[in-house]
């Protein structure tokens, strides 16, 4: 991203896209994946998910259970499907969050500056790496352990990415000709903010959601791990890998497939923002 | 400069005072009323209101948070509700292991990271530039709990070279000490290394691009020489900087591979309580490692300082 403000608004979306595909097919592939189990998971999904036969624990991959079985016997493969939902929850309210919030933040911080601006600066400064597990502590000690209550926690985290971005491309273009003239015009700061600065800056802002997106199935695999996220005998990457945990001297195929398949989603959209980001920087074309 | 360590330490303090009043939340909005936790099957009516009093819970939330932060900055802390000891004691025993934990993998992967990271830069054009970069990017997106389960699966279940988990004090036994943290170490370090590799190249291309290294080049100084003699001191400062933004991806993967290895650290302690509502041990883990990684965060800010003589300038 070398320079923010010239970055022009996205094009047809249909340029975006072969964009992508040429300059990195395996991000669209693994997004691509993870965006079908997401939507359509619970009709592919060829076994219950929660449902468990222990007749069939700990199996290998088969004609039957093309991924192999869970300790209680449940089908790997359909349990990944709705892992991969509950990842792609976790990837929206984290966005969500640190979207609204640190652009709201950023967007006013860079855009009307001031004492406002220096207020917001040095509180994005101190909160940017504070140790997000403290956070998601205290959030599922005061509450109950659960997907939403762990993303909350991440979603904080994410807010100051999404501030220094939307910061820093508000000052970019506080003083270009175009706001000049909406000022001219007689719109109110605040209006400009919205109707003429926000809609400059969504290639970074998607930049920005592509990589904490990433992020927050990263932690949501991590939470959920540690026991403060999805609870079992929901499915999610996480939990999944804490009911291999016990098994990695019987069945290590189990958390081997499981690994792979978090790493190719958090993969696909680290390599998603890079792609996009290199679209912006071309201009578009 | 005074004014630049001015405004750290005034970050340092605004942080410190949002994770006392995130602390003291974490007790004060916990579900129950702690005088009849604390009476138990002794309460009644008259009982819990003596003690509501006598703990100062019947008064507004800004007094109770004065109360509550001078017994803490008196050290403080509470007993635990489950085993019934001192937070401080078992703060005190659990903070070792996560310290040893969290020193040792941070020298492992800056003493990898910061080399590789120079290579990377100064053969940026040549052939192998792009899988190295990635292999970075698969490196950041490769869960850190999932690499320590594979370790345990190659050296402990397969190789049988290694514990799977488990800790020995270095008081009791150095050699098994450090035994038990190869695996441990090795997880953690492989989590960081691929961000701080990636963040050292990219800041050693912009050195690079410098006028400086120009001259150095056109005096006809070796490659290798430049890269030592410029490149690298200048990319080190920013460098610690970063590092002391990564602090806190340390204390959250030091919690994951505490449990992972069975290790009695404060990660551990904390994951417990959390699961346990153990509100008292809780506060006392989410204020030591916090105040731990403030206090980091200004040592790393101050020694910016003394390395860069324009941060001094100032």
């Amino acid at each position: 991203m070398t320079d923010l403000a010239t970055t022009p608004r996205p094009r047809r979306s249909s340029g975006l896209l072969a964009f992508l595909i040429r300059r990195s097919p395996l991000a669209v592939l693994l997004v691509g994946v993870f965006l079908v189990a997401a939507i359509f998971g619970p009709w592919l999904a060829p076994h219950s998910m929660t449902d468990t036969n222990l007749t069939v624990a700990l199996q290998p991959p088969s004609a039957t259970y093309w991924l192999g079985t869970d300790p209680l016997g449940r089908d790997v493969l359909s349990r990944l499907l709705g892992s991969a939902q509950v990842a792609a929850q976790a990837f929206l309210i984290v966005v969500l969050i640190g979207g609204i919030f640190g652009t709201a933040l950023g967007l006013v911080a860079g855009g009307l500056g001031g004492i406002l601006d220096l207020v917001v600066s040095r509180l994005v400064e101190v909160l940017q790496g504070f140790p997000t597990i403290l956070v998601a502590i205290v959030i599922v000690a005061l509450f109950d352990p659960s997907l939403t209550n762990a993303m909350i926690a991440v979603g904080l985290a994410a807010i100051p990415d999404f501030a220094r971005v939307s910061r820093s491309v508000a000052i970019q273009l506080r003083d270009r000709e175009f706001i000049q003239a909406a000022r001219g015009l007689g719109a109110g700061e605040l209006r400009i903010l919205w109707s003429e600065v926000l809609p400059n800056m969504v290639g970074p802002l998607i930049v920005i959601a592509s990589f904490d997106g990433a992020q927050a199935v990263l932690w949501e695999a991590s939470l959920s791990f540690l026991g403060m996220g999805v609870q079992s005998p929901a499915p999610s990457f996480g939990s999944m890998l804490r009911e291999a945990q016990g098994y990695l001297a019987i069945q290590p195929s189990f958390a081997i497939i499981v690994g792979i398949a978090v790493s190719g989603v958090i993969l696909g959209l680290n390599l998603l923002g890079d792609a996009i980001s290199d679209y912006l920087d071309r201009g578009g074309k | 400069m005074v004014k630049y360590l001015f405004g750290r330490v005034l970050g340092g303090v605004v942080t410190l005072f949002l994770v006392t009043a995130l602390a003291f939340f974490a007790t004060a909005f916990a579900p129950g009323n702690p005088a009849s936790v604390l009476l138990g099957n002794m309460a009644t009516p008259e009982r819990i209101e003596a003690i509501t009093r006598q703990l100062g819970l019947d008064q507004p939330l800004p007094v109770r948070y004065g109360i509550w932060l001078r017994e803490t900055l008196l050290g403080n802390l509470g007993t635990s509700n489950v085993s019934f000891k001192p937070v401080n004691d078992l703060l005190l025993a659990a903070a070792f292991p996560t310290v040893q934990l969290a020193l040792a993998s941070l020298v492992v992967a800056v003493v990898i990271a910061i080399p590789l990271g120079l290579i990377l830069a100064q053969n940026r054009n040549s052939w192998w530039s792009r899988p190295a970069s990635g292999l970075i990017t698969l490196g950041i997106s490769v869960p850190g709990f999932w690499v320590g389960l594979m370790l345990i699966v190659l050296f402990s279940v397969t190789l049988k070279i290694l514990p799977s988990g488990g800790y020995t004090p270095p008081s009791k036994d150095l050699w098994l000490n450090i035994r038990s943290l190869i695996l441990p170490v090795a997880t953690l370090a492989i989590y960081l290394i691929p961000s701080v590799v990636r963040f050292v190249r990219v800041t050693a291309i912009s050195v690079l691009r410098e006028d400086y290294v120009d001259t150095a080049r056109a005096k006809g100084t070796a490659p290798a020489a430049i890269l030592l003699r410029h490149v690298a001191p200048n990319t080190l400062v920013t460098t610690i900087t970063y590092i002391g933004l990564q602090l806190g991806v340390l204390i959250s993967g030091a919690v994951v591979v505490e449990l992972i290895f069975s290790i009695p650290g404060l990660g551990r302690l904390g994951l417990n309580a959390v699961l346990n509502r153990d509100y008292p041990v809780v506060q006392g883990v989410v204020l030591l490692a916090a105040t731990g990684y403030v206090a980091v965060n200004l040592l790393i800010d101050l020694a910016y300082a003394l390395i860069d003589p324009r941060v001094r300038a100032r």
